[in-house]
């Protein structure tokens, strides 16, 4: 922009060509796979966009067990395309949460974790896990019946841990069952708690991201590639293709809007063939698989267990994978990758079919 | 007639246009939000309805209040049995005033203003008197309307 | 005789407790049926309306368009000019004043 006298301003008081020289230091690796580089920052831009529609509805939406469902009816009846914002914000929601989903398999398959990126894997990692609880907390501010079936599967699911259980259900519920003080207090972790903590970390994530460049697929690292200037060659792709995301979600917006379903109730017995968010589903599937007791043990606290160790081993792989550390090729993990990948898959369709 | 040389450079030219294009696409955007964000910027009531049976009875003296839209409006009996309308709100900065019975006056604490049984502003900082109502009597309702305002009740 | 026996059954039948449990019944389970039945709207239900918002919406995407395309005017530009060589500035050059 054409402005001197702001910019002599500003350059008597900081250093802009610093900063400039810094914009102008990142380049982005060409080459057949770096169409990948892209869902970061679609996932980040959804995650924006998932802040500014929430604090629109945090203008009306009243957290108390009494008030909330009618506070979002209010929302959607009264107010001038409340239910388009509200719509918006669902949908982001879904939009995130995939987008995250295909940035989480399209670093693991490319082993964009290896050395020295363990920690943006490890802040990714956590990202991940308060996403997942972002969507938990999120749906429950709803309080349909739904909502409250899934956060009571989900808070007695965490009870099942063994020696820490009780506690971390305890902490979540805020009280013996589901009721208003956990509809307040996953208010609370929703609207103030979690987006400080997913601030600092995507500020971490992608201080790591600047500081160690593009990591490029094991296979192609030995090739000399031409590398594209960030600023403004990449930045207009994102732009561009954020553009295409939001025109994505705002149609899904308009043309679904998302039904309020019944008014939760705590007497009454859950609906129907209830199922949780599609991302939950894949766990609902595995949990399934137990039986209720294996050699005379408790079956959900092995589910759990055994859940939690796959899980834990999903977070560790940067660490297990030695040979991409290296530098080498690593069939095996490719495969785990894999493996994980389908077995999500397959896990999540399953669910939404049965 | 064709022009040797470009008015502008391409590099003004894309500038204008996508800088241009982006405030048109953001203030659409804004203008969804304020909507959104500014739902009904509150109105004042022209006229309320109350029920006539609440507010004939209280003892002289005293004060009874009522909701004027989002604000309060003081139903006031005076000694002689004479009723008054006002709005219950300090000219001042409106915070609620109060009714002093003993002294019959309204008092409001935020500044120490003072107005006096007909609502004038007597001491203290507020600048213009408590905005009286018109009070009337329809059957069992009782109307308090702005001055001036004709009264039309919708037909229930 | 039967008559009798009809009407005792009757008596039974509609005795005033009886009468009081079942209106107590249909009074309280009526509202929540109508509730259960109401559907809420989230889309405009006015025609007018919901036509509106369709055309937002193409007109939404019309702009959007309409930016992915300058966007990729400007990519194409500066893609020009580096490819020339000519995107760099010199920091030691003159300004005219």
């Amino acid at each position: 922009m054409n402005c001197p006298r702001l910019r002599d301003w500003l350059e008597e008081r900081y250093d802009l060509d610093g900063i400039k020289g810094i914009a102008r230091g990142k380049f982005v690796p060409e080459h057949r796979h770096d169409i990948w580089y892209y869902t970061g920052g679609i996932t980040l831009f959804l995650f924006l966009l998932q802040f500014l529609t929430g604090m629109l509805m945090a203008f009306y939406y009243v957290p108390h067990v009494d008030f909330a469902y009618k506070s979002i009816i209010e929302i959607v009846t009264k107010l001038r395309m409340g239910w388009f914002f509200k719509s918006l914000h669902h949908w982001g929601a879904q939009m995130a949460i995939l987008f995250l989903f295909v940035h989480l398999f399209g670093t693991l398959l490319m082993k964009s974790y290896r050395k020295p990126r363990e920690l943006v894997w490890v802040t990714g990692f956590i990202l991940l896990g308060i996403s997942i609880f972002f969507g938990l907390s999120g749906y429950l501010l709803l309080w349909d019946e739904r909502a409250f079936a899934a956060v009571r599967v989900a808070t007695g699911g965490a009870g099942a841990f063994p020696v820490v259980g009780g506690f971390i259900k305890a902490f979540l519920r805020g009280s013996i069952d589901v009721t208003g003080e956990t509809l307040l207090r996953f208010y609370a972790f929703h609207v103030a708690i979690l987006p400080l903590v997913t601030l600092a970390l995507i500020g971490l994530h992608l201080l790591f991201v600047q500081f160690h460049g593009m990591s490029v697929p094991p296979s192609l690292e030995k090739e000399k590639l031409r590398e594209v200037p960030f600023f403004p060659n990449v930045f207009y792709k994102d732009l561009m293709i954020w553009l295409v995301v939001l025109g994505v979600v705002v149609t899904l917006a308009v043309l679904f809007p998302p039904e309020i379903g019944v008014k939760a109730d705590p007497l009454a017995p859950p609906p129907e063939n209830i199922k949780p968010e599609w991302y939950f589903l894949f766990l609902l599937q595995t949990l399934k698989l137990f039986p209720g007791s294996i050699l005379g043990m408790n079956g959900e606290t092995i589910a759990i267990l055994t859940v939690s160790g796959a899980i834990l081993f999903f977070f560790l792989i940067p660490f297990l994978d030695r040979k991409s550390g290296r530098g080498e090729r690593s069939p095996l993990f490719t495969w785990i990758g894999i493996f994980y990948l389908i077995y999500f898959l397959v896990m999540t369709a399953v669910g939404f079919l049965s | 007639m064709k022009l040797k040389f470009s008015l502008v450079t391409r590099r003004t030219f894309l500038n204008t246009l996508f800088f241009g294009w982006l405030a048109a696409f953001f203030s659409g955007t804004v203008y969804a939000l304020m909507r959104f964000a500014f739902p009904t910027l509150g109105k004042e009531p022209d006229f309320v309805v109350l029920n006539w049976k609440d507010f004939v009875d209280i003892p002289p003296n005293s004060v009874k209040p009522f909701p004027w839209g989002g604000t309060v409006g003081l139903y006031y009996k005076k000694d002689d049995g004479s009723m008054i309308a006002l709005k219950g709100v300090c000219t001042h900065m409106e915070c609620n005033v109060a009714y002093k019975p003993a002294e019959r006056r309204f008092y409001c604490a935020c500044h120490q203003g003072w107005f006096d049984a007909d609502g004038r502003n007597i001491s203290g900082p507020p600048p213009k008197p408590l905005e009286s109502f018109a009070i009337t009597k329809e059957g069992e309702k009782l109307i308090i309307a702005r001055k001036g305002v004709k009264v039309e009740l919708p037909k229930a | 005789m039967l008559t009798r026996h009809i009407q005792n059954h009757l008596k039974r039948l509609l005795n005033r407790t009886r009468l009081a449990a079942v209106a107590a019944l249909l009074f309280w389970t009526t509202p929540l049926g109508a509730a259960a039945a109401e559907k809420i709207a989230v889309f405009p239900e006015v025609p007018y309306d919901g036509y509106i918002v369709y055309e937002s919406l193409i007109v939404f995407w019309a702009a959007i368009i309409g930016l992915i395309v300058i966007i990729r005017m400007k990519l194409r530009e500066i893609e020009r000019t580096q490819a020339l060589g000519a995107d760099r500035q010199d920091k030691d050059a003159p300004l005219l004043e």
